[in-house]
């Protein structure tokens, strides 16, 4: 792979399931035994982009958006329907040996690591497949462990293990053999604040330290406001955003925060600035503040509009969070 | 001899192997209770069923096998009977149905392999054990460590053809999801083609053709005439080549079924 290519390429990469259709009650099963009847779904509508070595990637989207199915492709789980999808020069599917040396995927609610056996042996048995020589794997072992707290846990059973502690053995056991390309499917899915921030801190870590390119989806938008530069936003299997989340949160509309002297209702206020009788609420925190929903573009028209018609004792403007702005796009 | 060891792709096999019986050995109750029922079980019905045979009539013999012989034959297949197979088809079908072959398949090695080297261990102590007990039982009866140690090599042949055989039809559940019947099926089979609930030799000559024609009397039956000394070091040669030739045979089938299969692979769940 030269230099200068990107990481991942993706190309108007399209993926569809067929399926058998079930049906309702005894007729049903009976009519799928002689005649099942099939349905396809379009998991992903002709995606591209491209992902730079060592970049940490967000790639979100509601359940069913199509991000695990990416993945599974860029992974070389399943091949595209049609489309060009190349993970380090390789095309994923062929599954090379050199290919599946410089990846890793972890995926938050599979485990990966063998259930029965104590992480050590689980990272032992790792070794000899990723053939890591014994004393770069020793070290690296304790040092992964130290950073995230689990030294203490190598010899337990991996299913004996709570929830964030299987996690944090999964991470180590995706990147001892140190891959080029690390795709990290809910990594922190049911694991507590500490356990979380832990987690992230550590993947800021070896993403600065070792170059690696990190995929990382998440439903926990903490993950992806603190780790990923850019975000990947899927909708309904279609990209629709490849970007800085900043620039997200600036093209979403703001809060304006108004504090006035006299105390009209807040339809009245809506219906003065033209907006619907319920856009303006009042901020449950604070009862004598209004909350104006508006385009960013229109700030400067607002401000001319409520001064004109309220005496007004203070104004702020609130800016959306990456999970409100999200949760509209889910919800548009 | 690290290095040499490793690009020789030794060592994550015997790593695999060695995970495999510390899996195994992580249940020993249930382990020994699956290696002592599964053994006695088989034995008991042939036992009963020789009892019954030879009770209803006086001395003679039973398809030109005598009680003696078909006790021995009986315990003998025991030995073996417990090195064939194993479950790792059916937990290549686990895996293909629940998407848990995921994990396997971007690990820079063989998922069929792997799979195999994993579930081997198991298999390797049991053979383990049968041998110990085989050499002391050739303290008691005529049978001698020489001809126990070649149908136990035949015996672990054998496991291969099965696994491979079972791998085979696990390749169903990529199509249908859930397969488990095509394996249910072919044990049923197995049991009866293998030799472990009846002498091949008693099988009348017209249906004879169907136990020779395929592999499975290389599990037990084969092993077992081995170890009794009913077919000597010749034919074992000439049985050993045979199995090598089903392996090829069998491997060849694998990797082309399974590399136009993999192709329906959803890898569902994540």
């Amino acid at each position: 792979m030269r230099s200068n290519e990107p990481a991942l390429f993706v190309r108007d990469v399209r993926r569809t399931f067929k399926s058998v259709k079930k049906q309702e009650g005894l007729q049903g099963v009976l009519k799928l035994l002689f005649r099942p009847e099939y349905q396809v779904h379009e998991a992903l509508k002709g995606v591209s982009f491209e992902v730079q070595q060592g970049e940490f990637t967000g790639l979100i989207g509601a359940n069913g958006a199509g991000k695990t199915t990416l993945l599974k492709i860029l992974s070389g789980l399943i091949p595209p329907t049609s489309g060009d999808a190349r993970v380090l020069g390789f095309t994923p599917f062929e599954r090379s040996i050199e290919f599946r040396r410089q990846i890793s995927i972890v995926m938050g609610q599979k485990a990966q690591l063998w259930w029965d056996l104590p992480a050590l042996e689980a990272f032992d048995l790792l070794r000899a497949l990723y053939q890591i020589p014994r004393e770069v794997y020793r070290t690296r072992v304790d040092e992964l462990t130290a950073l995230l707290g689990v030294e203490k846990l190598l010899n337990t059973q991996i299913r004996r293990l709570s929830l964030g502690e299987r996690m944090k053995m999964e991470v180590i056991g995706a990147i001892l053999h140190l891959p080029k390309v690390i795709f990290l499917d809910e990594p922190t899915i049911g694991l507590d604040v500490l356990a979380s921030k832990r987690l992230r801190e550590f993947l800021r870590t070896h993403n600065q330290k070792e170059g690696a390119t990190i995929i990382l989806t998440s439903h926990n938008m903490d993950d992806i406001s603190e780790l990923c530069k850019r975000i990947l936003l899927i909708k309904e299997g279609s990209l629709i955003f490849d970007g800085n989340p900043k620039t997200l949160i600036e093209r979403d509309e703001c809060t304006l925060k108004v504090k006035l002297l006299s105390s009209p209702e807040a339809a009245q206020v809506s219906t003065t600035l033209g907006l619907d009788a319920s856009a303006v609420t009042m901020d449950e925190e604070d009862p004598t503040t209004y909350l104006i929903p508006i385009a960013r573009s229109r700030i400067t028209e607002y401000f001319q509009k409520l001064l004109a018609n309220f005496e007004v004792a203070d104004i702020g403007i609130q800016e959306s969070s990456l999970e409100r702005v999200i949760q509209r796009i889910y919800q548009s | 001899m690290t290095t040499a060891f490793s690009s020789w792709g030794m060592e994550w096999r015997i790593a695999a192997i060695r995970n495999g019986i510390k899996e195994t050995m992580a249940y020993r109750g249930d382990f020994l209770l699956d290696l002592i029922g599964s053994s006695i079980v088989p034995v008991g019905i042939q036992l009963m069923l020789w009892h019954s045979i030879f009770s209803s009539q006086e001395g003679g013999t039973f398809a030109g096998m005598t009680h003696a012989e078909l006790l021995a034959y009986t315990w003998t297949s025991m030995l073996f009977s417990q090195i064939r197979g194993g479950n790792h088809d059916f937990t290549l079908i686990e895996l293909i149905r629940t998407g848990g072959l995921n994990n396997y398949l971007l690990r820079p090695v063989g998922v069929v392999e792997f799979t195999y080297f994993k579930g081997i261990g198991e298999k390797l102590i049991t053979a383990g054990m049968c041998l110990t007990l085989g050499a002391i039982a050739t303290a008691f009866t005529s049978m001698n460590l020489s001809n126990l140690l070649m149908g136990l090599t035949l015996a672990l042949m054998g496991n291969i053809i099965a696994y491979l055989f079972g791998a085979i039809l696990a390749g169903a559940a990529f199509y249908w999801e859930n397969a488990f019947a095509v394996l249910m099926v072919k044990n049923m089979a197995v049991s009866l083609l293998s030799g472990e609930l009846i002498p091949l030799s008693v099988v009348p000559e017209q249906y004879a053709l169907i136990w020779k024609a395929l592999p499975f009397y290389l599990f037990v039956f084969g092993p077992t005439q081995v170890a009794t000394g009913k077919w000597d070091a010749a034919m074992w040669g000439t049985q050993m080549g045979i199995a090598f030739f089903w392996i090829l045979l069998l491997w060849g089938v694998l990797h082309a079924s399974w590399r136009f299969a993999i192709h329906r692979y959803q890898g569902i769940g994540g």
